[in-house]
């Protein structure tokens, strides 16, 4: 079972697309979840999921608007969509029946 | 501030995270500094790479700064308080340095800055005088401790002919940018040869002048231009960068051109003013030596053309902050009390905290939290403290620097260099810092004792030390604000006292105006004293305008146009040491424009100005009485300009007027009709008097000028009142400074009494039930807060009193009528603050009488 942090990071990383890195996930997290992570939270929670597998990193081109700074660019792995799915599945069922104010899904 | 964050990060954070943080921070840093501050902080925090050496040590810091933060975030009103406090004097003290740093402090944006030095005749009193062309030669020529020297004489050229317009400037020696070390950026700079009489054509412009008037057009160099409708060639363009602190406003260099031969180079001519560079090694002191030995030849040789007694060499950066020094430094003065109260303060508020935490406290250190851990982590709230504090000082003192630039006078040397400064912020924040860190170890020191035995006696503790400490803090306080508000006092009774004196005439309801006859229309004096007549006649027929007079100067707009005056039947023997007196050439109308009362005799008439044989003339009270003490000065005979000039005779004395300003204390002036003197003023000055709102006129007084000539050009439009505003601008911003900063004193000096009373209040309850159970009237308990906060405000009054005998020194400058030790004032300042200090006492009094007695002693 992932943690809150990681699945959010995690989504927020597919939210953001091929060329995932930390300002657009960060914007993507807090434009969805209204969560404020800062970029040090990010980074902190991809490295753990790079180390368990689940996400795989590239380091990307230098560009003028980072002050010539080259991205890392991370990508979810199948095993990390995996246990994403497994994570979301859990809740989903914990959740089916009980009235939390959700729309059923 | 990103520059810190990123050298911060590229050292704490492992090198495969470091660049990729960072590039986003740099891409994202459009979201703010305090998003930028947040996200290093996080990154430093989270990210920061393991298994160095004293890793332990700053994996603790970083535990111990976390938990700071966490607790503060805890009391918000505790630490909103504290960092506002410190904001606002971190930030106010920063833009003040930011100031006084450039203008004083830094050396001068010149080659061998400290080389350069102004020579200077000396007078008897000791007062610095200017040079005639003739000395400044001798001077330089004979001496063998001055590498170079220039004159310097002020010049006000007409430039341009489409839309003409007087610039100041500076008419120079060839060697003044050689000695300054700042070569032009465009063209070429004076040659020697084109420094003599004939050839001195040559014009050199400001960047800001060649932008605005000819449109930054590299062209204009070797052409020529029309200055005061003569032709002159501009050689050259100054650099942008060029920071021009001889003249702070002077914005076109001519060569000056003079020759010992000419009548405007001779020694009683004091219109020059002499830049020097003194050779390698040589000290200013050693210079004025030799200067002054060759100067006492000089006058040996010509007694009767020097009034001075020996010449001066002054440092040209001790030279051009003389006028300034004094304020700034009391600024600067200020606000480091400022500063310091607010210190107090926070070190006030965070031991009144630790008091209500001694039981958090004794549990974490019954929970195994080492004595030192609990130390580090009241250091590590000091140090967040500080450092947001810091934080919100950067805000504050780049929103206050650019309003306090706009209110700084224009002749302060240096305007330009004034930026936000941040290596004077950070020394600042250290003091904050380590004052902080000090304080709040103190407060951690005396916590040590009573750790276990808080818990055993499961009640606040308090202790007399504890009181001792936040009672020292608060008379602090006290006698810090006692200072500042007798300082800002001084300052405000000083200028209401010079806002009431009597400038000798009518300032209400009057505008000037200043209008240049320039061109080849006006080389006669007859040309310019028929335009001067048409100007007058033009603006008293526009309706609204009472009466007009045209005069060579204005009274308090800054002119400095002097005569010596001479009996010439009753001649000195040295006719340099004669009185001098306001040259103020004027027509008929200017007494009765003006409102300058006639005290004896009568005012010229338009037939006394068109008779050129009998020459009259009118002093001041002030010169009557100097030249003929106890006489009737009328019937006197005078000369100006030495004993070869025309005969005049007095037939009236006028009342005297504040020429240099209002606190000025010579007040000797003479009056001469425009058609008898030695020339025709090409610009010259015009007062008109108005039935309705002055300012509404200028519109309707320019077309009429107008009417007459479109193509003179016409400045210095103000109303009298506006004029006086200006001649008292300095003295208002030092009003307006020290009230901020004393208000702000006071305010800081109330809440520390507050806070201790109330503190009291709180922790004396059971005493004070006792006390109410035991027969002690409401009255008694509230004469018992009172009487407490009462004693501290005396001590801290006492010794603000005491420190203030020093700090009122740096005052004289702003002073005017009030001695430094006015009794007045300290009477009412010790009111004020016995006043504020009884509010402050009201609320934890009132309080106190509220004890309900049986509930106090059953409280615990």
């Amino acid at each position: 079972m992932l943690g809150e942090l990681e699945q959010l990071v995690l989504l927020g990383v597919m939210r953001a697309g091929p060329d995932a890195y930390g300002v657009p996930v960060h914007d993507e997290i807090q434009r969805r979840a209204s969560r404020d992570l800062t970029l040090g939270t990010i980074y902190k929670t991809l490295t753990r999921l790079e180390e368990k597998g689940m996400v795989t990193s590239r380091i990307g081109e230098p560009t003028a608007q980072r002050g010539g700074r080259r991205t890392r660019c991370y990508a979810v792995t199948p095993a990390g969509s995996r246990a994403l799915q497994s994570s979301i599945r859990s809740l989903r069922r914990m959740a089916s029946g009980l009235d939390v104010g959700l729309d059923p899904v | 501030m990103m520059r810190i964050c990123i050298w911060l990060l590229e050292r704490l954070v492992p090198d495969d995270l470091a660049e990729h943080v960072i590039g986003d921070l740099v891409e994202g840093q459009h979201r703010g500094q305090l998003w930028i501050l947040r996200q290093t902080i996080a990154a430093l925090v989270l990210l920061r790479a393991p298994r160095q050496r004293g890793d332990r040590m700053i994996e603790t810091f970083f535990g111990d700064m976390r938990l700071g933060a966490r607790m503060l975030r805890r009391s918000p009103a505790f630490t909103a308080t504290a960092v506002l406090t410190l904001g606002l004097s971190i930030g106010a003290t920063t833009a003040i340095f930011s100031v006084v740093n450039p203008v004083l402090l830094r050396p001068l944006p010149y080659a061998n800055p400290d080389r350069l030095a102004f020579v200077w005749e000396r007078n008897r009193d000791g007062t610095p005088d200017n040079l005639g062309f003739q000395t400044i030669k001798d001077l330089g020529d004979r001496s063998t401790t001055l590498a170079q020297w220039a004159a310097i004489g002020s010049w006000n050229p007409t430039v341009g002919i489409d839309q003409p317009e007087v610039v100041d400037g500076d008419r120079v020696s060839w060697s003044y940018f050689r000695i300054l070390g700042v070569a032009p950026a465009i063209g070429r700079d004076f040659l020697a040869e084109e420094d003599q009489p004939n050839h001195n054509l040559e014009v050199i412009l400001s960047y800001a002048l060649w932008q605005r008037k000819f449109g930054g057009d590299s062209s204009v160099v070797g052409r020529s231009i029309q200055v005061s409708g003569t032709p002159m060639t501009v050689i050259g363009v100054m650099p942008a960068s060029f920071d021009n602190v001889v003249t702070t406003n002077a914005k076109i260099w001519r060569v000056l051109g003079y020759a010992t031969s000419q009548p405007f180079a001779c020694r009683t001519c004091h219109h020059l003013r002499m830049l020097a560079k003194l050779k390698p090694a040589v000290s200013a002191r050693a210079a004025t030596v030799e200067l002054d030995g060759i100067f006492r030849t000089l006058v040996a040789s010509y007694p009767t053309q020097y009034a001075s007694v020996g010449a001066s060499v002054v440092p040209a950066q001790e030279e051009i902050t003389r006028d300034f020094r004094p304020a700034l430094l009391a600024l600067g003065g200020a606000v480091v009390l400022v500063l310091l109260i607010a210190i107090a303060n926070v070190a006030n508020l965070q031991l009144a905290r630790s008091v209500r935490r001694n039981e958090e406290l004794a549990i974490r250190s019954a929970l195994g939290a080492s004595r030192g851990r609990v130390t580090r982590q009241l250091l590590a709230e000091g140090l967040v403290l500080a450092l947001l504090g810091g934080f919100a000082g950067v805000v504050v003192a780049r929103l206050m620097l650019p309003v306090l630039v706009t209110q700084l006078p224009p002749a302060l040397p240096r305007l330009g260099a004034i930026r936000f400064d941040a290596a004077g912020f950070g020394a600042i924040l250290g003091i904050v810092l380590v004052l902080a860190l000090a304080l709040a170890l103190a407060g951690a020191r005396r916590d040590r004792g009573d750790l276990g035995e808080s818990l055993r006696s499961g009640k606040r503790l308090s202790t007399g030390g504890h009181h001792l400490a936040r009672s020292t803090f608060v008379v602090v306080e006290v006698g810090l604000a006692t200072m500042l508000v007798l300082s800002a006092t001084l300052v405000a009774r000083s200028l209401l006292l010079l806002l009431s004196v009597n400038a000798g005439f009518d300032p209400s309801h009057l505008l000037t105006l200043q209008v240049s006859a320039i061109g080849p229309r006006y080389a006669g004096a007859a040309n310019v004293l028929a335009y001067h007549k048409q100007l007058r006649d033009v603006i008293r027929a526009v309706p609204g305008v009472q009466s007009v007079a045209l005069t060579n100067q204005v009274p308090l707009a800054g002119n400095v146009d002097m005569y010596g005056v001479l009996d010439p039947d009753n001649m000195p023997s040295n006719p340099e040491l004669v009185p001098n007196g306001d040259r103020y050439v004027v027509s008929p109308e200017y007494f009765s424009t003006m409102h300058i009362p006639i005290l004896r005799g009568r005012a010229y008439t338009e037939a006394d100005a068109a008779d050129t044989v009998n020459k009259v003339v009118l002093v001041s009270a002030a010169l009557g009485e100097r030249m003929w003490p106890g006489q009737n000065p009328i019937g006197h005979h005078v000369t100006f300009g030495g004993p070869q000039a025309p005969t005049r005779t007095v037939i009236g004395v006028v009342g005297n007027v504040k020429h240099r300003g209002l606190d000025a204390t010579t007040t000797q002036q003479w009056y001469a009709p425009e058609s008898q003197w030695l020339f025709a003023d090409n610009t010259e000055a015009i007062v008109v008097r108005t039935t309705l709102e002055p300012s509404s006129l200028v519109q309707a007084v320019r077309r009429a000028i107008n009417s007459v000539d479109p193509t003179l050009p016409i400045s210095a439009v103000a109303t009298m009142d506006q004029v006086i505003e200006q001649s008292t601008a300095q003295r208002r911003l030092a009003l307006v400074l020290f009230s901020t900063f004393a208000i702000a004193a006071l305010l800081l000096a109330i809440a520390g009494v507050y806070g201790v009373l109330a503190g009291n209040v709180a922790e004396r309850t059971r005493e004070i039930g006792l006390r109410s159970a035991l027969g002690a009237g409401p009255g008694s308990i509230m004469r018992l807060i009172v009487s407490q906060g009462m004693r501290l405000a005396a001590l801290g009054l006492v010794l603000g009193l005491v420190g203030s005998a020093g700090l009122t020194r740096f005052l004289r400058t702003f002073l005017f009528g009030v001695g430094e030790n006015d009794v007045g004032a300290r009477v009412l300042v010790v009111a004020v603050l016995s006043l504020v200090t009884l509010a402050a006492c009201a609320i934890p009094a009132s309080r106190a009488i509220r004890i309900d007695a049986s509930e106090a002693l059953r409280g615990d």
